[in-house]
């Protein structure tokens, strides 16, 4: 009913959240390999020259072309989104951009380094000594690590605000330090970017685990699985644990939010860990699996732990019940999907510590080529819990989404969005035809002669004469 | 402490309309470069000249978008409400060009390719013509998306991309050895020019009718120097690429592109919004503008030696291929 109200008061708040959720939902797919993938290749290149292996450089050289393509298509949705929030939500910015900016003005110019030197190292191949190319590209990581730093402060800044004093519905005053590192911004930062590293290595790994199953196991192969694979390994056990303690957190501080994601009606003791399942209007719990008293116990180690429910908050405060499944659904596949990573994990840990070398189980690979793909649905079901948990807020507790929302037309948002879709698809398309060929024919060469990996890529070493 | 930060943002904004708008102009000579056979050998030099920079200037963007609404909140939100037409048309612009420059490299198909190449170019249009228009619907005090100030500012874009990305190209054809598109680019340089000598005329006539108040300090004030600077050395660049004196013609471009940006933002200064907004009204609170400039001044530090790292590499072609 309140939603219905909404519609009718703000034309363009659907089109909007569908615009926003879209977009955000497609360059949170480019972030993973984007952040990481740059670490990931800087490892293979001080493995190949540490231990003077031609193999390795080539596998870190051929890596390096990837980014830049990803690098490319993330500016362009990363530059996307920044203006959206001016013809989505103006009026969130136009009040809070001083506090809620500030994470952003970090991330532009830590994209801005990166840009440099993301140019320098893939420009820099061959052409520049060994090492020094390696020492430029070593600014990448941490340039990477500042602009995610950045992201996440101003979204930790939106689910708990913190550092504005308002005077008449007007920020006159930010304490900096408050409004860059709220409550959220310990947990969301160091459960995402564990959740990029883990998930840059499961996909990277995955495009060779496809190769293992496909016949190949030759020391190209075994050094590209093995090596990005290790990193998710080591890191998938870490972020249950940090996972748990985001999720914990959140008790105190977004209680609807935690509620959402358990489905939890009223506040109570003993309180059920619903594993799938939905909630309807009544507060009734439909299929799922629950287990008795264990999110009480999850929560405060012990059933009788008081867990918030959805009815403790106002119910024009909290998300609806679409919303609340969703954000359930969302959660509880992430948490599933983590927890079948952790598991593929210890077995290849296990294995490499007993044995001294990846597992040879064709189950393996096979979950192995999926865990790329399950990396990927676990970002976007994470990014979706915390985005759609928020609701109605824009702002937790201070603004709703439907007063930042713009004052156009919805026929204007609609077509934009329209617009969005349908390049954001062709982008798409060219973007994985655009690596399936450069992967085939770099399987072709290992095969038969080879030539620089960049070749047919739009982005690389320029040779010195152009040929029409 | 409002003005520097105002400043910074306007340093971002020229940089974005001086390098992007070489890079633009680029695509805007990609298109007029006429059929796939008789247009190769100029897309082949345009290709290769932008390859390396084209997904840097999308930084001056961000930029600038980031400065504006964490450094002017309100101007954001003023700007936003009113002019989003403009920037979602500049926005479509800016995705299909990126896009379709990635996509012409790996269309086989001649039509597809053609089509890439064709897309490409008239979103090389689109996107500066419609960013322009929105500084021309700010300095009118106005904010309509559609009108001739609006038009006026964003036609004078595209002849000064035009400009900028012919001059440059120039400079691209002779580092290659490529002889005959050096006279090539030169001519449509010289062309350019004097396109943007005679929209830059009938844009000052508009500002003159359609907002005299910005008129009078951009012939009579702030403005004056730098518009003065634009109107000596557009002709200038124009005469050296003519005559065929090769020497200092990029720098002088650079210099005429920037000066027209400057002189419209200082002519209507204080004002953000020309009669609307101030940059004392609209500036962010106290501790956020310090941040902003420590943030700017840290990674200027390391921003600085960075960019004269690629610089130099790019100036002695160590980011070339061997030859082989």
């Amino acid at each position: 009913m309140t939603s219905a109200l909404w519609l009718a008061s703000e034309p363009a708040l659907l089109p909007s959240r569908i615009q926003m959720a879209f977009t955000l939902a497609s360059h949170v797919l480019l972030v993973p390999l984007g952040v990481a993938l740059p670490s990931l290749t800087l490892l293979m290149e001080g493995i190949g020259l540490a231990s003077k292996d031609p193999v390795a450089l080539k596998i870190a050289r051929r890596w390096s072309v990837v980014m830049a393509v990803q690098f490319a298509v993330g500016a362009v949705t990363g530059t996307i989104l920044s203006f959206e929030f001016g013809i989505l939500w103006p009026r969130m910015l136009g009040q809070f951009g001083g506090a809620f900016g500030l994470g952003f003005a970090i991330e532009a110019w830590a994209f801005f380094l990166e840009a440099i030197f993301i140019g320098i190292y893939l420009y820099g191949w061959e052409r520049l000594r060994p090492r020094t190319h390696l020492l430029f590209g070593l600014v990448l990581p941490p340039a990477g690590l500042l602009g995610a730093f950045g992201v996440l402060a101003s979204n930790s800044w939106m689910n708990t605000p913190a550092g504005t004093t308002l005077k008449a519905g007007k920020v006159v005053d930010v304490d900096v330090m408050a409004a860059l590192f709220t409550r959220a911004l310990g947990y969301e930062f160091w459960h995402f970017l564990i959740a990029i590293y883990m998930t840059a290595g499961f996909v990277v790994a995955s495009v060779y685990a496809m190769a293992w199953l496909r016949g190949r196991r030759d020391h190209y192969q075994r050094l590209a699985f093995a090596v990005p694979f290790t990193v998710a390994a080591v890191l998938a056990p870490i972020q249950l644990v940090v996972g748990d303690l985001s999720a914990r957190a959140l008790v105190a501080d977004q209680p609807s939010k935690f509620a959402a994601m358990e489905i939890t009606w009223t506040t109570r003791d003993h309180n059920p860990e619903v594993i799938g399942g939905l909630i309807d209007a009544n507060g009734d719990i439909h299929f799922g699996i629950s287990v008795p008293s264990l999110d009480s116990l999850l929560v405060g180690y012990s059933p009788n732990a008081v867990v918030p429910g959805l009815t403790s908050v106002a119910a024009n405060a909290r998300p609806t019940i679409v919303e609340a499944n969703i954000t359930h659904l969302a959660f509880d596949l992430m948490v599933g999907l983590g927890s079948v990573g952790a598991a593929l994990a210890v077995w290849h840990l296990w294995v490499l510590w007993r044995r001294r070398r990846p597992p040879e189980s064709i189950w393996f690979y096979r979950l192995a080529a999926l865990a790329g793909i399950g990396a990927y649905i676990a970002v976007e079901t994470g990014w979706i819990t915390t985005e759609v948990g928020r609701q109605p807020w824009i702002v937790f507790g201070v603004m709703r989404v439907a007063d930042a929302v713009t004052t156009a037309p919805a026929s204007f948002v609609w077509t934009m969005l329209t617009a969005l879709v349908v390049i954001y698809a062709l982008i798409a398309y060219f973007f994985v035809t655009l690596l399936l060929r450069l992967s085939a024919r770099w399987r072709r060469e290992d095969l038969n002669q080879p030539s620089e990996p960049e070749v047919g890529a739009p982005y690389g070493p320029r040779p010195r004469t152009f040929t029409a | 402490m409002p003005d520097l930060i105002a400043f910074t943002l306007l340093l971002a904004i020229t940089a974005y309309s001086t390098a992007g708008g070489v890079d633009f102009g680029a695509g805007i000579w990609d298109l007029l470069a006429g059929g796939s056979r008789r247009g190769r050998e100029a897309r082949a030099l345009i290709d290769h000249s932008m390859a390396p920079v084209w997904e840097v200037n999308n930084v001056w963007l961000v930029l600038a978008i980031v400065l504006c609404w964490t450094g002017f909140p309100l101007l954001f939100q003023t700007v936003f409400a009113r002019l989003y037409p403009l920037f979602a048309l500049a926005l479509v612009g800016l995705i299909l060009r990126g896009a379709f420059f990635a996509f012409r490299h790996i269309a086989e198909d001649p039509r597809a390719h053609r089509i890439a190449d064709l897309v490409f170019g008239l979103s090389s249009l689109l996107t500066p013509f419609f960013f322009a228009a929105s500084l021309g619907a700010i300095a009118s005090g106005r904010l309509e998306s559609f009108s001739l100030m609006s038009i006026a500012f964003g036609l004078v874009s595209l002849a000064a991309t035009a400009f900028s990305g012919a001059s440059f190209l120039v400079g691209d054809a002779r580092r290659y050895g490529a002889i005959e598109l050096v006279g090539y680019f030169r001519r449509r340089a010289v062309i350019a020019a004097l396109a943007l000598i005679a929209v830059g005329s009938a844009a000052l006539v508009t500002i003159g009718f359609e907002a005299p108040d910005l008129f009078r300090p951009m012939l009579a004030g702030k403005g004056l120097p730098f518009a003065l600077v634009t109107m000596v050395l557009t002709p200038v660049v124009g005469f050296l690429l003519w005559r065929g004196v090769l020497r200092w013609y990029r720098v002088l471009t650079v210099a005429a592109v920037g000066s027209m940006v400057f002189a419209w933002a200082f002519a209507q200064s204080p004002y953000l919004v020309p009669g609307q907004l101030t940059i004392a009204q609209a500036v962010a609170p106290f501790s956020t503008q310090v941040l902003l400039l420590v943030v700017a001044a840290v990674v200027l530090l390391v921003i600085g030696p960075a960019m004269g790292v690629l610089y130099y590499l790019d100036q002695r072609s160590a980011l070339e291929s061997p030859e082989t």
